[in-house]
């Protein structure tokens, strides 16, 4: 993991995303065959290194499912850090007794979606080191199907809000190529940067480009997941 | 505007302590701290300057989402928070779909900080707003109070430009706005528009206007727009389909308002056209 001073959250090494200040919230931007959700579970899981509360707003993956797909690219992950709040209406049963885990029947409770978060967020911040608390939001354009544009949009920025004042970390997934620009740029004023992702035919998982954040390696990178 | 918090608890005790703490640790932001003990009291006493609610869930006459709900058409902007010790899971949240509140859990460890951290945040960022709002918004308000609206010779001359602008693009209708806090005011109007009152921002099309980084904005078809089709109804019954409007912007680079054209009927205009306005 790049090293990260002054509460930076930091990334792993096959990431090339220099460590951003607490209280960020990111926008990953990729299209479905680019590993972009992948991208954006791995920089919430990379919070098991430090010992971070890590919390998933999961809508098309099971609780199940994500806590299987988080083991594979971190068989150290340390679940009783681990928070889910499941959309996907598929699945009730409980990965383990170790992951809190919370159901909402339907993506268009985003009320319900954001209550059982801060409460999850809470209950994070209070058992984990410093209240470091790392968001993954997959995906947003999963609830788009749901919610018009304009609810989805508070609802992200009363979001971003709670992790801009716990001085946390929000990672929030978005397909581009889904929806037109006017949702994506509207979306994007949430985030304080994006990560742009992009299929490769080299070795690596894809290439990502940031955007909006001082201090990040410039132009197209490639990164290695887990 | 002056700015107001509403605190709405039945406990007596837990409600002064919440008062007090947040009247002094917010102090900066120069917040009036109104509270109440009931759903009807608290109805009554939400402004539209009220910038966060703060309520328990259980209310002796209603519940705290009864209030989210009133808060949404009185000050559409404020943030909501549910600070109670009731469970979230207990929580029919099914009414409740088309608005959002946050919640702090009374018996959390560190309930009382969050809370004060919540409001400050949600208060200065307007993070329950749904609309973005420019990074410069402080400043930006600022900006538009510094000017003397009132001057003598500036109405007549906003007057002359949406006759032009009316004039040259053929619409029915055209407006010179300034967004405010929460509202966009008409400054000058040319046709129908002299009989708007004002609009909630989160309502007004101009608001993402002053974001645009070339200073104009072209809606073709409101109905079609993701950002505004929630809203056509209201758009199309004050005769905007289509819409194209320019930034104001003062010396200093920050945007006012916008100068509009609207026409009733779904519309394209060229680059040519945007230059123009």
């Amino acid at each position: 993991m790049s090293d990260a001073s002054g509460g930076e959250y930091a990334f792993a090494e096959g990431v090339p995303i220099e460590p951003v200040p607490p209280g960020t919230t990111l926008l990953v931007a990729g299209p479905g065959l680019s590993r972009a959700e992948d991208l954006a579970r791995t920089m919430v899981t990379d919070g098991t290194e430090r010992d971070d509360g890590m919390l998933f707003i999961s809508t098309n993956m099971t609780a199940k499912k994500l806590l299987a797909a988080c083991r594979r690219g971190q068989p150290s992950l340390r679940t009783q850090h681990l928070g889910i709040i499941d959309c996907s209406g598929q699945d009730l049963s409980r990965p383990n007794d170790e992951v809190d885990v919370k159901y909402v029947s339907t993506q268009s409770d985003l009320t319900g979606i954001g209550m059982k978060f801060s409460a999850l967020y809470e209950s994070l911040y209070q058992t984990v080191p410093d209240g470091r608390v790392r968001t993954g939001l997959i995906s947003l354009s999963s609830l788009l199907m749901y919610v018009d544009l304009r609810k989805l949009f508070r609802f992200a920025q009363t979001l971003s809000g709670r992790i801009d004042s716990a001085d946390g970390l929000g990672v929030f997934a978005i397909d581009p190529s889904t929806h037109d620009t006017q949702t994506v740029n509207t979306l994007g004023q949430v985030a304080d940067g994006r990560i742009e992702v992009r299929e490769t035919d080299g070795d690596a998982d894809g290439e990502l480009r940031v955007r909006g954040i001082r201090d990040q390696p410039d132009g197209w990178q490639p990164f290695t997941l887990p | 505007m002056p700015h107001r918090l509403l605190c709405v608890d039945p406990d007596d005790v837990t409600r002064s302590e919440t008062v007090e703490r947040l009247g002094t640790e917010l102090a900066d932001l120069d917040l009036t701290v109104d509270s109440c003990v009931t759903l009807r009291d608290a109805e009554r006493a939400l402004r539209s300057e009220t910038v966060a609610v703060i309520t328990e869930y259980d209310l002796p006459d209603g519940s705290g989402l009864d209030l989210v709900r009133a808060a949404r058409d009185v000050c559409p902007d404020a943030g909501c928070i549910l600070y109670t010790d009731t469970d979230p899971d207990t929580i029919d949240t099914t009414d409740l779909r088309g608005s959002l509140t946050e919640y702090v859990g009374k018996d959390s460890l560190f309930g009382r900080d969050r809370l004060t951290k919540l409001v400050r945040t949600t208060v200065e960022t307007r993070s329950q707003a749904s609309y973005p709002v420019p990074q410069t918004e402080g400043d930006r308000l600022a900006a538009l109070r510094s000017y003397d609206l009132d001057r003598e010779g500036l109405q007549a001359s906003l007057d002359r430009l949406t006759d032009l602008a009316a004039t040259h693009f053929d619409v029915e209708i055209a407006s010179i706005n300034i967004i405010e806090e929460h509202s966009q005011e008409y400054l000058a109007c040319y046709g129908a528009t002299a009989e708007w009152d004002p609009t909630d921002r989160e309502d007004s099309i101009c608001t993402f206007t002053i974001l645009e980084d070339d200073g104009v904005l072209v809606v073709e078809d409101v109905t079609e727009d993701p950002r505004f089709d929630s809203r056509s109804e209201t758009l199309i019954g004050m005769g905007i389909r289509s819409y194209m409007g320019a930034s104001l912007v003062a010396e200093s680079g920050l945007a006012l308002g916008s100068l509009c054209v609207y026409d009733e009927q779904p519309r394209s205009f060229s680059s040519a056209d945007e230059d123009y306005l």
